[in-house]
């Protein structure tokens, strides 16, 4: 361009970069009232929502069998309140108050339960047209409210989780967690903050869900997930034995200064033992040793595959599981061996919701397939008409025929000879149970967490669980039997 | 809200946006139709005007674009800028009127010619004329575009 | 002398000035007063649920005002351009339908016996803003007042600039409001009007010095002479300087590139532009480390949701706004949900009225908004296009990006494209000072827009009778 050309002559190209600019606001402005549209006008902070939600009456929500969870009520001037069938759902339903907002799924799905989001955009605008129609939507649940109270109450006084779930289609049947409490007290205008007030003093924080987002130490239960990661990668095999194993029972094995000690020596003497055998009397050593060959990488690869290292896609937010700090310099962020021979059988920096832990069993239990876990299963309109939320899987785990091997690892760990004789409260009369017990050591201080995951029937599974009872011992002692007991309801209850 | 209000006052919201849009639209017609009128010949002109001598400025040969009005004179405001000691600040102007070209003086003090005739208030011009301001001949021709 | 001074004075002519009709400007003004009435009874309706227009004195002394201001321009002859005064008025009229909307205790003032609420008020100062534009329209004829004493321009803004530091109020942490009286007006608004005809002049005198004699700096890369390049310095310094001590950063960044944008036009040199881009960013850079205050705008940019009851409050509320809106928005009057009697969106007349628009006329409507900036800028543009001389060219250009590039950084921040800035919508937000800004950007635009006299009437033969024909006449 030379400088001898008149101003006037590059306007033009001003006007491009004007025209630019504008084009991009344009963009802006689409993004926000397109694109991301829906995300922002239906989510529970909205101020069209918030300002709606004093005033309509939300849609009902019901368990798998039509019982009725959540309802409304109105107070004597006509304000709707609501009201719950049983602290025991209290968790995964959660509350709506107008003066403590919302939890759970009357959170998560508050625009489907005011009707401020319902149909497609396209039937929306033409709804503007029309007098405003009546879009709210029951929510249809798979939480089955018998066993959901089953759960609290065997729980009891104890603080824990119970996570029940379909196998096949990721539909959740019971996500407790106890302690519980009312929320009808706090949906309830006239009991609502001396009830709120109560629940936020209360040391044994009754608000958190920890089935969702509670992370412990997974102890032994874990073991699955390393036996996923060293058949999957292909470290390790159903024959994988350790020469040095059956060695080290005794005074404990040694990794870098570090000691793994085992408890069923007494049972098993010098025998080395492989994979199914190591998994039945639940042997510290030999996962230690298999952790190591597997390596940091490869564990991480297949826990993601497995949901660890994210929040889990659920209709509640959930915490992230974890198998370390990470910031380490081994593969998989593991600070040095010892830590990854510890994390190899749920020790170390290992943090896992039970949530999670269900889904590990839930994979196993659907041959290698992993399907998203879901606590709605249908939207029901004014009309009656249902609109089923369909299955949705997370990804293929592993192949069915090495799959396999673990199914028999998990089955024998229960009903095995040694396994039956630490975990044989999870048997059910009549139904091959697989599953693995966790003992989870808390430094050292106190009793240990209770784990216990697993499925039923062995050979063809339809239902998963996942139970952690906090300061409950060995996994055998409370969690594997309340398994137990909640899977015979599940079968009793069955057609 | 009565559902025929309700229809009534959507069909106002978006009559409303429609219209807005028209006049934009209408805005922009114009807009597009000017653009275009320049960038067809941005230098096309009613008529020219050649420099045929010159003491000065403009220099001999230089040609100027002229539209339907065109002052010349010494001021530099002038559409044509005629520099001569014996040329006004305000000379004369050119003027194409109806379908044809006019030069008129303005009351300069040594007088506007045309083909070597004084001009008296307004004068007839044809294509091909000379217009003489001081020493400076000034010829019209025909337009480009 | 600069050389191709062209006076804006009009050729001296029988019978100037003379009424010229403006079909064009009538014509789209009635279609922009109609589209406003058919809004106007949206509103009403949905308010009142009758069929009458929401402010029907205010729409009428609005449209008698605009048909006024034509019949002004008429009259004066002028042949200048048609489309802005139209354009201006969309966007004033869809600014006065969004603050008769809000409500009208936001603002209130007392003037003598009446109390004016938000509505009036931004008619009030439409009306000033409006006679303020044709007025100038009508009379700037001479742009040698402009083009010669540019540095008492300059120096005037630089005043204009000290005062409001030293007196000024400070309203969140700005200082950007002077007080006289019962008037507050933001000087900052007339700064750039003076600014734009001073780096109008200074370029167009310039220009070819600051593009030829340049000076070796590293490589192929060259720069004007130091000494021209102290007032450009000076021009960094005070862009920056403005976002220290009175923290409005959108001033800056409009003053700056509107700078780089003539400067570009000027020189033509796109190293310049480059370097000049490179510099801002450094100096903000610098800025951004050292003073807390731009670090937060950035912060909110980038995440709002991370102080969501705090400093993320204002824009997340907008985006929300904006998602409300969708296509076709929720319609006037019907948007914005007040929580316990307060709008959702805090300050949502001065700082986000882009977001109000989006959530009640949807995405069409914001569409429209930036459209009606476009036809402006356009016009600008086109008018510095077919300008006489460079300094009437830069004038037109700098003027109509100051009405662009202040809409792009005030809706890029609505939009959270850029950091939030407290600058206003030109003819849409609330304030007279924006609005008188405005307003006498559009009434200089129009004067430079004058094309000169129009081809006139075929003499009287009478005139004609002392002439001798020469032969070969006149086809």
């Amino acid at each position: 361009m030379t400088p001898g050309r008149p101003p006037a002559q590059r306007v033009p190209a001003l006007a491009v970069v004007l025209v630019l600019a504008f084009g991009i606001l344009a963009a802006g402005s689409s993004y926000w009232q397109v694109i991301r549209a829906d995300e922002l006008a239906f989510s529970p902070t909205d101020s069209a929502v918030l300002a709606a939600a004093r005033t309509v009456v939300r849609g009902k929500i019901v368990d798998r069998d039509g019982r009725t969870l959540a309802s409304s009520r109105r107070t004597d001037d006509g304000t709707p309140y609501r009201v719950y069938a049983d602290p025991a759902v209290s968790h995964p339903v959660g509350y709506a108050s107008a003066l403590y907002g919302s939890a759970g799924l009357e959170r998560a799905y508050t625009a489907e339960l005011m009707g401020t989001r319902g149909g497609d955009p396209l039937s929306r605008l033409f709804a503007k047209l029309l007098p405003p129609a009546d879009r709210r939507s029951d929510l249809q649940t798979a939480l089955s409210l018998p066993l959901q109270q089953l759960a609290v109450r065997l729980l009891g006084d104890d603080r824990g989780a119970v996570v029940m779930l379909d196998p096949r289609s990721g539909e959740v049947l019971v996500l407790a967690s106890t302690p519980v409490f009312d929320a009808s007290g706090i949906a309830d205008p006239a009991t609502a903050t001396a009830t709120f007030d109560a629940l936020r003093e209360d040391d044994a924080s009754p608000l958190l869900d920890r089935a969702v987002v509670g992370r412990y130490v997974p102890g032994s239960a874990f073991k699955i997930v390393t036996a996923i990661a060293g058949l999957g990668s292909g470290s390790i095999s159903r024959g994988t034995v350790f020469a040095e194993q059956p060695e080290s029972e005794k005074d404990g094995l040694l990794v870098a200064g570090y000691r793994v000690r085992d408890g069923h020596h007494p049972f098993t003497g010098t025998t080395a033992l492989d994979l199914v055998a190591a998994t039945e009397v639940s042997c510290n050593i030999w996962y230690a040793l298999a952790g190591l060959q597997i390596g940091g990488a490869n564990l991480d690869v297949f826990a993601r595959r497995l949901g660890f290292g994210s929040a889990l896609p659920f209709d509640l937010p959930t915490a992230p599981s974890q198998l370390t700090n990470g910031g380490g310099p081994l593969p998989g962020g593991f600070l040095d061996d010892v830590e990854l021979a510890n994390a190899a059988y749920g020790q170390g920096e290992v943090l896992s919701t039970p949530l999670q832990m269900a889904l590990v069993a839930a994979a196993v239990a659907n041959g290698g397939e992993l399907m998203g876990p879901r606590l709605v299963t249908a939207l029901i309109d004014r009309e009656g008409r249902r609109t089923p939320v369909g299955p949705r899987s997370m990804g293929r785990v592993l192949d069915p025929s090495t799959n396999a091997v673990l199914v028999e690892a998990m089955t024998r760990a229960v009903e095995g000879t040694y396994g039956r004789l630490f975990t044989g409260g999870a048997r059910v009369p009549g139904v091959a149970t697989a599953g693995k017990s966790g003992t989870a050591e808390i430094g050292g201080q106190g009793e240990p967490d209770s784990w216990f995951i697993g499925f039923a029937p062995a050979a063809a599974p339809t239902v998963a669980i996942a139970v952690v009872v906090e300061k409950g011992g060995r996994g055998g002692e409370r969690a594997a039997p309340l398994a137990g007991q909640m899977l015979r309801a599940y079968f009793r209850a069955q057609p | 809200m009565d559902p025929g209000l309700n229809l009534l006052l959507w069909v106002l919201r978006l009559a409303f946006l429609a219209l807005l849009w028209v006049a934009l639209a209408l805005m922009a017609r114009a807009l597009l139709r000017d653009v275009r009128a320049a960038s067809r010949d941005p230098a096309a002109s009613l008529g020219r005007l050649v420099v045929v001598a010159s003491s000065g400025q403009p220099a001999a040969g230089a040609v100027f674009g002229v539209d339907a009005v065109a002052t010349l004179g010494r001021d530099l405001g002038s559409s044509v800028v005629v520099d001569d000691p014996y040329a006004s600040a305000q000379h004369a102007v050119l003027t194409f009127r109806g379908r044809a070209w006019y030069v008129e003086d303005l009351r300069s003090t040594n007088g506007t010619q045309v083909n070597g005739a004084p001009v008296v208030g307004v004068a007839a011009l044809a294509y091909g004329d000379e217009i003489r301001i001081g020493d400076v001949r000034l010829r019209l021709e025909r337009g480009r575009g | 002398m600069t050389g191709l001074a062209a006076d804006v004075r009009a050729p001296a002519l029988p019978g100037f000035p003379r009424p010229r009709p403006r079909p064009r400007e009538l014509a789209l003004l009635a279609a922009v007063i109609l589209a406003l009435g058919v809004g106007s009874l949206s509103l009403g309706l949905a308010r009142t649920g009758r069929l009458e227009p929401a402010d029907l004195p205010g729409l009428a002394l609005f449209a008698g005002g605009l048909l006024a201001a034509h019949a002004l321009l008429v009259l004066a002859g002028r042949r200048v351009d048609e489309i802005l005064l139209p354009a201006a008025a969309l966007l004033g009229g869809i600014g006065m339908l969004v603050m008769e909307r809000l409500p009208q205790d936001l603002v209130v003032q007392e003037i003598g016996p009446w109390t004016l609420g938000l509505g009036d008020l931004q008619l009030v100062w439409l009306g000033v803003a409006l006679a303020v534009a044709t007025a100038i329209a009508v009379a700037l004829r001479s742009d040698r007042w402009l083009r010669l004493y540019k540095y008492t321009w300059a120096a005037s803004g630089l005043v204009l600039l000290a005062l409001t530091f030293i007196f000024g109020s400070e309203v969140n942490g700005s200082r950007l409001t002077l007080q006289i009286g019962p008037i507050s007006g933001q000087p900052s608004e007339l700064l750039k009007v003076i600014l734009v005809v001073f780096f109008a002049a200074y370029l167009a005198e310039n220009r070819i010095l600051l593009a030829d004699a340049r000076v070796r700096l590293v490589g192929p890369i060259t720069v004007p002479p130091l000494a021209y390049l102290a007032p450009i310095g000076a021009m960094l310094a005070l862009a920056l300087g403005i976002v220290v001590v009175q923290r409005d950063l959108g001033a800056a960044l409009l003053f700056y590139a509107v700078f780089l944008g003539l400067l570009f036009l000027a020189t033509g040199r796109r190293t310049d532009v480059v370097l000049g881009l490179l510099l801002f960013a450094a100096g903000f850079a610098l800025l951004a480390l050292f003073f807390p205050h731009v670090q937060q705008r950035i912060a909110v940019w980038l995440d709002p949701w991370a102080d969501p009851l705090g400093d993320g409050y204002q824009l997340i509320q907008a985006l929300h706004a904006f998602a409300r809106g969708g296509l076709v928005g929720t319609g006037l009057g019907a948007g914005l949900p007040e929580i316990g009697g307060r709008l959702p969106i805090p300050a949502v007349h001065t700082d986000f009225p882009l977001a109000a628009i989006g959530e009640e006329l949807g995405m069409t409507g914001v569409a429209a908004v930036l459209a009606a900036y476009l036809v402006i800028v356009g016009r600008g543009l086109r008018i510095a296009a077919a300008a006489r001389d460079d300094f009437r060219a830069l004038l037109a250009a700098g003027l109509a990006l100051v009405v662009g590039v202040q809409a792009a950084i005030i809706a890029g921040g609505n939009l959270k494209l850029i950091p939030l800035t407290g600058i206003t919508l030109p003819f849409v937000s609330y304030g007279g000072s924006s609005l008188l800004a405005n307003a006498i950007v559009v009434g200089m635009l129009l004067a430079l827009s004058d094309r000169g006299a129009a081809p006139l009437a075929p003499p009287r033969p009478s005139r004609l009778a002392r002439l001798r024909r020469s032969p070969g006449g006149p086809s």
